[in-house]
């Protein structure tokens, strides 16, 4: 593979005298997906967080394209390319459908210097979308309050896939959704990875990590514990990195074992 | 229930106190003799201008999530500060500009920074030291009039600036400069709350703070704004209030915070954030307006205005769990 996409360097986070993230390495290609699995606590989603730029990390550092990054809010990541999708819904239910697609993008348009939200030009940009992805959603100027969690769920799943950027950061994407769902959205990952873009998903899910993954990284207390292709290894070995009871795999583990 | 009904009867909710109005002038219209007249309808007008500014900068900082209790005096302490330059008796200094016209945007200027002053100070210890608005408000709103009586002593000024004056007196359409002031506010704010991206921001940062965060919005940035406009914007109201009673005494505008809240939450605000549009704010100022112009006009005594704007308020909170129901149904 060529220069890596995103390439973490023994990252760490401490909470006053708690280590969560005690070194992690590894890297994430141009359209490659990641699945990142762990026990509870393991550190997964402190670790998204950090890339995604709502939490610092305490050392280490981060190339992303080449480059020496660290987002310090989600703004700086979201401009540099990262786009998140995090497990407890990141909706405002008190607006409809299309002001949460475009939340934080809006598109104006100059009334007398001043910019006006063009809604019609967004409605019609989220229909699309939509459409394309085969959501079905009633109306688009609904309030996200009157919809089911599946249907809010589709709406931030199709949010990145619109959004694309260069890395998507996937925190448990499905906990909400059902089976014929969950299917739909596996593919928008391995669409979007087509396009070029790298995925990191975080699932508890074995099943759906070995659907959709290029590899797989396991991460226990704070460590990166595992680090293989996925096609190199099986879910029962998976699952005894999670546990611990193997180091299997090969990867920058171990640094405190 | 096919859409067009669907529609129109979504139209209504969102409307529902404009409705209420109506229907509060059509009764007292038919019930009370004397007030279905354009001057009674012109006078509930204007008496709620200074109300009705204040409103909208708490409407603001409300839906965006959060509280100004200050609001009211703010306004106390820019209508001070304009008796105490531009009054000619009483603690006035009686300051004159030449020309005379140069003291209304000089005064104005003074009573929106004085607020726009306060608004940093309750923005930036709310947002950056991330500490309740409702303690920081409450606290502001303590020391705040407590300053109106330290740069008052306790006195008054009066007879304001003819130049000044103007505004209160001159008529356009029936209606004082003022009340046009106040329609003004509630035209450009309504906008900018409905059509910006700035008032699409505060609408969801008082929906869900996180999610905005996350979705890159400059969270801390759009709460300070709002409590510099609310600052501002009770400035203004206090400047109204200067030019209405002609100066100012200590306690101006006290009893006004309670108002203005039952106009917000009347005009279909809610106190949870995120819920809410000015428009509706402005007709509950009207109905709160009405109301107390209908209770005068019957002669009945004043204690009266408020027991029914309490039964009002709570009415209000009523109608809107009464709305969720309805709207559940509708989705």
């Amino acid at each position: 593979m060529s220069e890596p996409l995103l390439v973490l360097d023994n990252v760490t986070k401490n909470y006053g005298a708690i280590q969560a993230l005690r070194g992690i390495s590894f890297s994430i290609g141009r359209g490659e997906v990641v699945a990142l699995l762990g026990d509870n606590g393991a550190g997964k989603s402190t670790l998204v967080k950090i890339i995604a730029g709502g939490l610092e990390p305490t050392s280490g550092r981060m190339l992303f394209e080449g480059k020496e990054f660290l987002a310090r809010s989600p703004a700086e990541a979201k401009a540099a390319g990262i786009e998140t999708v995090y497990q407890d819904l990141s909706l405002c239910t008190n607006v409809d459908v299309v002001a949460n697609f475009f939340m934080g993008r809006e598109i104006t348009r100059k009334v007398l210097g001043v910019p006006v939200l063009d809604e019609r030009a967004m409605e019609a940009v989220v229909g699309k979308a939509l459409a394309n992805a085969g959501t079905r959603i009633p109306s688009l100027r609904t309030k996200v309050e009157h919809l089911s969690g599946g249907q809010r769920q589709a709406i931030e799943l199709n949010r990145f896939v619109h959004w694309g950027g260069k890395l998507v950061l996937l925190d448990e994407p499905f906990a909400a959704l059902g089976v014929e769902q969950t299917r739909r959205g596996l593919d928008m990952i391995r669409q979007v990875a087509s396009q070029g873009i790298g995925v990191v998903i975080i699932t508890h899910i074995m099943q759906q990590a070995f659907q959709v993954a290029d590899r797989i990284v396991v991460i226990r207390q704070g460590v990166v514990a595992g680090d293989v292709a996925r096609n190199k290894t099986s879910p029962d070995a998976v699952i005894n990195m999670i546990t611990g009871e193997t180091l299997a795999g090969a990867g920058p583990a171990g640094r405190e074992q | 229930m096919s859409p067009r009904t669907r529609h129109s009867l979504e139209l209504v909710l969102d409307n529902l106190v404009w409705f209420m109005l109506v229907f509060v002038l059509a009764v007292f219209s038919i019930f009370i003799p004397n007030f279905a007249q354009l001057g009674i309808f012109a006078n509930i007008i204007e008496a709620s201008s200074v109300l009705g500014v204040m409103s909208i900068g708490l409407a603001l900082v409300i839906i965006a999530g959060h509280m100004d209790l200050s609001v009211e005096s703010v306004a106390a302490l820019s209508a001070m500060a304009v008796g105490i330059m531009f009054c000619s008796s009483g603690i006035g200094l009686g300051l004159q500009l030449h020309p005379d016209w140069l003291m209304v945007p000089v005064s104005l200027a003074i009573a929106l920074a004085v607020g726009a002053v306060i608004g940093v100070i309750n923005g930036f210890l709310i947002v950056r030291l991330k500490m309740s608005a409702f303690i920081i408000t409450l606290a502001s709103y303590i020391w705040v009039r407590g300053l109106v009586l330290v740069v008052s002593g306790g006195r008054s000024a009066q007879d304001l600036a003819p130049a000044i004056r103007w505004f209160g007196i001159q008529r356009l359409t029936g209606l004082p400069l003022t009340a046009w002031i106040a329609i003004g506010c509630f035209g450009a704010f309504s906008l900018i709350l409905a059509k910006t991206p700035f008032g699409r921001h505060l609408v969801m940062i008082g929906g869900n703070e996180t999610a905005t965060f996350r979705a890159g919005i400059r969270v801390n940035r759009n709460l300070i704004i709002a409590f510099v406009l609310a600052g501002a914007i009770a400035g203004l109201a206090g400047w109204l209030l200067a030019i209405r009673t002609s100066g100012a005494t200590a306690n101006l505008g006290v009893g006004l915070l309670f108002n203005a809240f039952a106009a917000v939450v009347i005009g279909g605000v809610s106190l949870k954030g995120g819920v809410g549009t000015l428009p509706g704010v402005y007709a509950g100022v009207l109905l709160l307006s009405a109301i107390n112009t209908a209770i005068n006009l019957m002669g009945l005594p004043a204690n009266f205005t408020q027991v029914i704007h309490g039964l009002l308020v709570l009415a209000a909170v009523l109608l809107d769990a009464f709305k969720q129901t309805i709207r559940q149904k509708l989705a």
